[in-house]
């Protein structure tokens, strides 16, 4: 049985087995009780499964006497842009990311636009295990509202962040995978107002996802082959609700998720942003070589989105993303925003005076990241990484981090071992220049792990 | 509300207080049962105005959806619409109507649909409620997840079948003014348009679909004082009260006064048996005995039943059966019926309760006989006058109440249909039972005169009020 998810990224599980509609209208009973009486927006992602989950969940808000607007199927940043500007008290985002379409879920948002911070994420779970919800008697009760240009409005505000002029006069050819996602109606179009020349692949919203609709390198062989048969100058892959980008060059190279967040990165620390740069414990030291080129710091957090945002606020970040693809650009807005990234990486694109993949090897670091995973039981997982923590440091250690687990840093290497927030599991994740050594690291962790479950 | 219990289940279906009994989850899990329950397929569901609808409407999306059903959502509707629609529809396989009638606004409910468009039979009910109690719904995945589709069109159809089954002619040249009162319920959708395309001059009030009530959603003489003096200001011909859900009619005569609920099936019944002659009449055990004066006109024979339309309906389909051996052509022609509360049956449309179908009888009668309201009225009936009563009975008592009235009324024939029914040779007579809906005994008397029916209900009163203190 696929079990139920409670996390810090909301509530997940599979239509028809865990996710059911009376867990759904609670926890939608439990977020009306906890933002009190007042608008709350909802959207979803493609999934077909989003109607049910929609009604249940719009029959508990207004259960709890708030009034619901439907923004309909959008991403989820142009989700959180729109509570963010509007009056909303918070809103619920129906999508469950990069899971499989048996999956759905939901994703709790509060007044500011930000995902609820774990502490407030607890707050809410509280209310929904003690059951008692506020109840709107028939006069208290509002009808539901829909606000449909929610999406444009958000289009229009990552237009708004970048010198379109600019992107335009480079006319660049681009090709793009919605993976018949949230984005598949907005991301061609904000592409051609941006007057790239686009080939689109997977843009039909009520067709099913044609690959796991997680950018990542398994997923995006279509668009390589896409972006080699048009002789594009990059490609562009969103997931299914528009939080994380992949990328693949204009020699068909498909790009580690960890290098959105880099070009991310370059682009805005050039622009001049001031702040820091903010992302998680397993993400490319790339970032850092970046930051020290600009001059700026990096500070990392725990793995998951709410982490990133709560620092970019707590750090008024220029930046912050994950090596996910999931980048969060401040000046617009402390959300994962998907199109955001692509269109920034056009901009830095269009500024620059040699192809991207040059650019890139004159420019950014790379390194070998390998990652393996063994399981473990929940209970026995602390105390594991209690033992690894306690010992002694290997003498290439400069510094170690144990916000998350143990991560121990070198010079141009690192291991992280932590447990998985989601999974019975323990990961161990090294990077380092050579892959050779980097996998030599994780093995000699993983053995370790191994010897102590 | 607190520390009232509220909720009730039973053959009438779901019924509770919005902010208190009447939850999200309740209804989502029982859309899941109902859905379970037919084993998918495409349910119909609609609603009166009652501001808690939309809540209601979206808990139920949600379950049937979850159980691989198709949604047809009709919106607003009369409940008599929703159930043609599911019986004229073969793909709908059932349907719920989200409506709590005559009870004041802090109710809703959920009252489940076959699909031949008739309620749940009692045992169908019961299945469903095991369905329910188990709690193990037939949950579908991702893929199977089906459409809601929205039905704008239901009260067109509706109108169209009304008016191709009554003397559309007769009434226009009758020139009859009509005031309706819709009670802000889900008659303001239809009924103006109705009496409009009949040819009458209309006025139209409390027709806003906005669930607020003017005043209280029981067609009752004293809820009907608005009607009362617009039928007056406006020298109408008749007046035409409707319930919240549309199924209930009641009239003021052209006098301005509520001639009374019980008249309205008296009436129609009338029409129909001068025009298809000695076929049976139906109605509950507490109608007005003005149903018999009717069918001794026209040679009907009559029965009654146990309160509730859908007893009504059981027991006319079962007349209709018997009928047809006989020899008639359509069935559907073969029995007429209904329930004193001013509910009108008649399937020739169909077998549910609706005030159109009242409306349309009721003014060909009117248009036909050519004299006003309260001379039909004089003419076609004796003198009579009911008197519906209400007395706390909790459930534990109402064992003791029956003995108790049974020994009261010792030396009588007594007619247990459902209660205790005693009838006295000059047609007087005094019915006892628990109501479905509230924890309440209902008492109803008839007689030539109200002071008499009064007496008769009084006596009762007082015997069950002994018992319970």
């Amino acid at each position: 049985m696929r079990a139920l998810k409670l996390s810090i990224a909301g509530v997940r599980g599979v239509v028809g087995e865990t996710l059911t509609p009376e867990l759904l209208v609670d926890f939608a009973q439990a977020f009306g009780t906890y933002v009190g009486a007042g608008p709350v927006l909802v959207s979803r992602d493609t999934r077909n499964s989003g109607k049910m989950v929609m009604a249940c969940v719009v029959s508990g808000l207004m259960g709890s006497g708030c009034q619901v607007v439907d923004i309909g199927i959008c991403p989820t940043p142009a989700l959180q842009l729109a509570i963010k500007e509007g009056p909303a008290v918070g809103g619920i985002a129906i999508t469950a990311g990069h899971n499989d379409a048996t999956w759905n879920a939901l994703k709790f948002v509060r007044e500011d636009g930000i995902f609820l911070n774990p502490r407030q994420n607890e707050e809410l779970l509280d209310i929904y295990h003690q059951g008692e919800y506020l109840k709107a008697q028939w006069d208290e009760l509002a009808p539901m509202a829909s606000d449909p240009d929610a999406a444009d409005r958000h289009l229009q505000a990552i237009a708004g962040q970048v010198q379109v002029s600019k992107i335009r006069a480079a006319a660049v050819n681009v090709a793009v995978d919605c993976v018949n996602g949230a984005c598949s109606q907005y991301s061609p179009k904000l592409l051609r107002e941006l007057g790239c020349a686009v080939v689109i692949i997977s843009d039909e919203p009520h067709r099913p996802f044609p690959h796991p609709p997680e950018p990542s390198r398994a997923n995006l062989g279509q668009l390589r082959a896409v972006v080699r048969a048009v002789d594009a100058d990059i490609g562009f892959a969103h997931d299914a609700d528009g939080d994380r980008l992949g990328l693949v060059g204009s020699d068909g190279q498909i790009y580690s998720e960890q290098m959105t967040l880099c070009l991310c990165e370059e682009m805005i620390l050039r622009r001049g942003d001031p702040g820091p740069v903010v992302t998680n414990l397993s993400t490319t030291q790339t970032v850092d070589d970046i930051a020290a080129r600009h001059g700026r710091q990096v500070h990392r957090t725990g793995i998951g989105q709410a982490y990133i945002t709560e620092s970019a606020l707590n750090y008024r970040a220029a930046i912050a993303g994950e090596g996910s693809g999931g980048i969060v650009f401040p000046r617009l807005n402390y959300a994962h925003d998907s199109m955001a990234a692509m269109v920034h990486i056009l901009e830095l694109l269009a500024g620059l005076d040699r192809p991207l993949a040059q650019f890139i090897e004159e420019n950014i670091p790379r390194y070998a990241m390998s990652g393996q995973q063994v399981a473990c039981p929940t209970e026995q997982a602390f105390s594991v990484l209690e033992t690894i923590r306690t010992q002694q440091l290997p003498s290439w250690a400069l510094d170690r981090d144990l916000q998350d687990g143990i991560k121990i840093m070198g010079d141009g290497q690192w291991v992280h071992v932590r447990v998985s927030q989601t999974e019975p599991l323990i990961r161990v994740i090294a990077e380092a220049r050579d892959e050779a050594v980097a996998q030599e690291l994780v093995r000699d962790y993983l053995g370790q792990v191994r010897q102590l479950v | 509300m607190a520390g009232v219990r509220t909720l009730k289940t039973g053959i009438s279906g779901v019924r509770g207080v919005v902010g208190d009994s009447l939850t999200p989850h309740l209804l989502v899990s029982f859309a899941e049962a109902f859905g379970t329950y037919l084993g998918g397929g495409t349910i119909a569901i609609g609603r009166d105005t009652r501001p808690s609808g939309e809540m209601v409407r979206s808990a139920l999306v949600g379950g049937l959806l979850a159980t691989g059903c198709n949604v047809v959502d009709l919106g607003i509707v009369p409940v008599p619409t929703l159930q043609i629609a599911c019986a004229r529809n073969r793909e709908i396989g059932g349907g719920i109507a989200i409506t709590a009638s005559h009870n004041p606004q802090e109710w809703n409910a959920l009252k489940f649909i076959r699909f031949d468009g008739i309620f749940l039979y009692p045992h169908q009910v019961e299945e469903l409620l095991n369905v329910y109690h188990q709690g193990e719904f037939s949950l579908c995945g991702n893929s199977q997840v089906a459409d809601v589709v929205i039905d704008q069109h239901a009260v067109d159809r509706h109108i169209e079948e009304l008016l191709a089954n009554v003397d559309v002619s007769a009434i226009a040249e009758a020139d009859l003014r009509v005031v309706v009162d819709c009670c802000n319920g889900a008659g303001s959708v239809v009924s103006k348009r109705l009496l409009t395309e009949l040819g009458c001059r209309v006025v139209a009030i409390n027709d806003t679909p906005d669930g607020i009530f003017p005043h209280m959603p029981e067609p009752v003489p004293e809820h009907l004082q608005q009607l009362e003096a617009a039928v007056r200001q406006h020298n109408a011909d008749i007046g035409m009260a409707q319930d919240a859900d549309a199924d209930r009619l009641a009239l003021v005569n052209e006098c301005g006064k509520a001639v009374g609920e019980e008249y309205t099936l008296a009436l129609a019944a009338e029409v129909v048996a001068a025009r298809r002659g000695p076929i049976p009449l139906v109605a509950n055990i507490v109608t007005s005995r003005m149903l018999e004066e009717v069918a001794a006109r026209y040679d009907c024979p009559v029965h009654r039943s146990p309160v509730g339309e859908v007893n009504v309906v059981m027991a006319m389909q079962q007349a209709a059966q018997q009928f047809k051996r006989t020899g008639q052509t359509s069935e559907d022609d073969h029995v007429f019926g209904g329930e004193g509360n001013g509910g009108v049956i008649d399937p020739r449309i169909h077998y549910c309760r609706d005030s159109l179908r009242a409306m349309c009888l009721i003014l060909e009668g009117l248009a036909r006989h050519g004299q006003p309201l309260s001379h039909w009225i004089a003419q076609a009936f004796g003198a009579s006058a009911i008197t519906k009563q209400r007395v706390e009975c909790p459930a534990a008592r109402l064992q003791p109440v029956m003995l108790a009235l049974r020994e009261e009324y010792a030396d009588q024939q007594l007619d247990l249909t459902d209660g205790i029914l005693v009838r006295w040779p000059d047609r007087s007579w005094v019915q006892a039972r628990p109501s479905n809906t509230e924890p309440i005994m209902r008492v109803t008397a008839e007689a030539d005169d109200r002071q008499h029916a009064e007496a008769l209900a009084e006596r009762a009163v007082k015997v069950i009020r002994g018992v319970v203190g």
